[in-house]
């Protein structure tokens, strides 16, 4: 039948010869029915409105990056980012938004991408409707999520995946970090409104009363609000995780999050494959399927799930616009680049001494994460013993003196210390930066001793028992401490003299335990 | 709309006849309000409100109760007529939908006796082939209209129908082309009651284009169309007919539609008014994953 009526229209002339790659089967499907549906919309109509909002974000963004591709940049990045802020978001469209009447030309060249996006959405919103429904108990609701997700994976050929992908999926592609580069604050537009999808489900979680959860979404909302201000200032420099972003839900429905990870990971890619004119756009369908499909599976680039946690962590919710819940006035710190990917972030950390992942692969800190190819960060020349600042932009000011903290917070970390003692490359190289990081004789003598001392000298701070790495956290809502217990034991140190990571503030590193 | 050979008339419009069509329109909204969905203006079906439908099916495992086309019809002489068809869809299949309709038609018999009843009981399977690329997006359907009420057919009509649908950045455009085999009487099929009842699926043949604008920040469409007909009684005269129409989202599991249109040429040449509201649902026992 297909191959009938594709001769036919070929005949006609109404469609071109090679249109059988082109021929696209997939479809839609109702959504879950139940009490639940549309509470949500019920409860939290300001809420709501905007995500009707953000679909035409998302939707109008393929359709320009489509259509004309050489545009100027100022089209998206002025002319619609200004409608979306100062007029869309500030007064939401009413309903949901069929995109296929916004992105009318994307959605020709790959419908079963949007429609990835469209069932992944209502999965999301579902949620909000099960979590905002107050006629269920706790228990219930938990039994409703769970119901929303066998519902959702019974489409294979639309479900995105429910095991972490890594970073590589989504920034290691030669069409990678396209968008972002070309166009940062409609990039970081996208990520605010990630950062609301995935933030969003936390005060409905964390509220323990009606009120509680009423005033949780509307500080959430306002924080995202506060957020387009100034953009793209304090827009995410990262794509939100939903570990870090939303630590109370990614607790209580790991599946979810990981397929909402996945999900925005993919939106990003597909922005990519759309901005990047190395793909041609006799290409774009087909890299926008084969990434679709790689998304879907369970097999491809994936990762653990604690290395997904872990990656969350490391990439710093500071990065990621901030906590959902529980914020400052003042947005926090960002501590990497704008636009940065996990590799450069990390490039920092593996220009210091004793961290150059690539050369120690016996005593690689994170062996398990497969999909961090450590041994592709680059390396800064005569990285040794120094640190490249530049690489790790907002880490400033600090001292030897957090080094040594962090060396003995490090150390303190049984598994971490184990590794160490097992890998004498590593542990001479430690010693090194030590020796070099500070020259006083509390110090010098802390170095080589380490490996004996420290488990006399544990710090107050107990690291979690399933905590691989002192970078792991298990909530990333709450700022790193400024000085630990290790700090403290570490001192007196007069005047640093030399300091071969001037600059660098590494409270703020985002490698220390924080709960 | 077409000629009007027999002792059968078409009422006036008045209180009585505003009442059954508003309690039977009524009776539906309860029916409806108890379910929870997602109706879609964006997929539009014959009659709601255009003639010209696009090829997309009812989305998979969905129920839409369609209270449309309710038809209001002047015709020669300011008589008006009424016609209501209540229509349930269901996504049976992927882009496959299953849809039983009931055409009622309200008739003044005679010219003083004024009958209600079903013209018949109308089944149709619509599929659609695939989603629109850069290949329009293709559909056909089968409709079989059964002899069912006192103002049905004598015999089951057959109809078969094929769809394409391309959309453009600033408009979309729909081709429809129908056949249908079999033959009614002459009096069944060229009288008003058929006409109210089915609206087009007594044509001996139909064929027609329609093109609607989206206004998505709004959830409302916009459309004009165009089409020429057949009847199925012999000896009719091809009658051309242009619409317009608008459909509209009123919530997420609400939409309504209205339309105006005349007959252009034929025997009959009417205005006639649509109005519909379409309501949609799903059973969850019917669903996966439970």
């Amino acid at each position: 039948m297909k191959r009938f009526i594709l001769s036919l229209l070929c005949l006609v002339g109404t469609v071109p010869v090679s249109a059988e790659a082109q021929w696209s089967t997939t479809h839609e499907q109702f959504y879950l029915p139940g009490s639940f549906n549309w509470q949500f919309r019920k409860n939290y109509p300001g809420a709501d409105r905007l995500f009707n909002a953000f679909d035409y974000g998302h939707a109008i963004l393929y359709e320009r990056l489509w259509n004309n591709p050489n545009a100027a940049v100022s089209e998206l990045e002025q002319k619609e980012f200004n409608f979306i802020t100062s007029r869309l978001l500030v007064n939401p469209p009413d309903l949901p938004l069929e995109e296929s009447a916004i992105e009318i030309a994307y959605v020709k060249i790959a419908p079963e991408a949007k429609m990835m996006f469209e069932w992944a959405h209502l999965l999301h919103r579902q949620i909000y409707d099960v979590l905002a429904d107050e006629r269920l108990s706790p228990a219930q609701k938990d039994a409703k999520v769970y119901e929303l997700i066998r519902y959702y994976k019974t489409r294979n050929d639309l479900a995105f995946s429910s095991v972490p992908k890594s970073m590589d999926l989504m920034e290691g592609q030669p069409y990678s970090t396209a968008f972002r580069k070309r166009y940062p604050k409609f990039n970081g537009l996208i990520w605010a409104y990630h950062w609301l999808q995935i933030g969003l489900y936390e005060p409905l979680l964390a509220g323990k009363s009606k009120e509680e959860r009423q005033t949780g979404v509307a500080a959430t909302v306002t924080r995202f609000r506060q957020m387009i201000e100034q953009a793209p200032t304090w827009m995410p420099r990262v794509m939100p995780m939903t570990p870090a972003v939303a630590p109370l839900f990614t607790a209580r429905y790991p599946e979810a999050a990981i397929i909402f990870d996945n999900l925005h990971s993919m939106h990003d890619v597909i922005s990519d494959i759309l901005a990047n004119p190395s793909v041609s756009r006799d290409q774009k369908r087909s890299e926008i399927l084969k990434a679709g499909q790689r998304y879907r599976d369970n097999t491809s680039f994936v990762v653990k799930a604690d290395e997904w946690r872990e990656m969350a962590t490391m990439m710093g919710v500071e990065n990621m616009g901030g906590p959902v819940r529980g914020f400052l006035p003042a947005f926090p710190k960002p501590t990497v680049e704008r636009g940065a990917t996990m590799q450069s972030a990390m490039a920092g950390m593996n220009n210091m001494a004793g961290m150059q992942h690539g050369t120690a692969p016996a005593a690689a800190p994170q062996p398990s994460m497969p999909g961090m190819d450590h041994s592709t960060m680059p390396v800064a020349t005569g990285s040794t013993g120094t640190m490249n600042h530049s690489s790790m932009p907002g880490m400033t000011g600090g001292s030897s003196s957090d080094m040594a903290a962090l060396h003995a917070r490090m150390m303190a970390d049984t598994v971490i210390r184990a590794r160490v003692d097992s890998d004498p490359v590593l542990r001479d190289l430690l010693h090194k930066a030590m020796a070099a990081s500070s020259t006083t004789a509390a110090h010098s003598h802390a170095a080589p001793t380490v490996k004996r001392t420290t488990a006399a000298k544990k710090p107050a701070v107990k690291t979690s028992a399933k905590t691989s790495t002192a970078r792991k956290t298990t909530s990333s809502k709450t700022p790193a401490p400024k000085k630990t217990t290790a700090t403290a034991t570490a001192k007196p140190k007069p005047k640093p003299k030399v300091d071969p990571m001037a600059g660098m503030d590494h409270s703020k590193m985002n490698m220390t335990p924080k709960k | 709309m077409t000629s009007s050979s027999s002792d059968k008339r078409v009422s006036r419009f008045t209180r009585q006849s505003a009442r059954i069509v508003g309690c039977s329109t009524f009776a539906f909204l309860m029916a409806a309000t108890a379910a929870h969905a997602q109706t879609d203006f964006y997929n539009t079906d014959a009659g709601r409100p255009l003639t010209i439908e696009d090829a997309s099916a009812t989305e998979r495992y969905a129920f839409e109760l369609q209270l449309a086309p309710l038809r209001l019809e002047r015709g020669r002489g300011g008589v008006y007529s009424w016609g209501v068809e209540p229509e349930l869809a269901y996504g049976i299949l992927p882009r496959t939908q299953l849809e039983i309709g009931a055409p009622l038609a309200y008739v003044d018999a005679s010219g003083s006796s004024k009958r209600f009843g079903l013209a018949g009981l109308d089944v149709s399977l619509l599929h659609n082939l695939n989603v629109e690329t850069a290949i329009p997006a293709l559909a056909i359907a089968g409709d079989v209209l059964l002899p069912v009420g006192r103002f049905a057919p004598d015999a089951p009509v057959f109809s078969a129908k094929g769809i394409a649908t391309r959309t453009l950045r600033w408009a979309r455009f729909h081709i429809n082309g129908q056949y249908s085999f079999g033959d009614a009487d002459d009096e069944t099929a060229s009288s008003n009651v058929t006409e109210l009842g089915h609206g087009a699926e007594l044509s001996r043949w139909l064929a027609g284009i329609s093109v609607d604008r989206t206004f998505p920040l709004k959830s409302t469409l916009i459309g004009a169309e165009v089409f020429a007909r057949k009847p199925l009684n012999t000896g009719g005269k091809t009658a051309w007919n242009a619409a317009v129409g608008i459909r509209k989202q009123l919530s997420p599991t609400f939409n309504i539609d209205a339309g105006v249109g005349k007959q252009l040429s034929g025997d009959d040449r009417s205005w006639f008014a649509t109005f519909g509201l379409a309501h949609a649902f799903a059973v969850r026992s019917l669903l996966p994953g439970g």
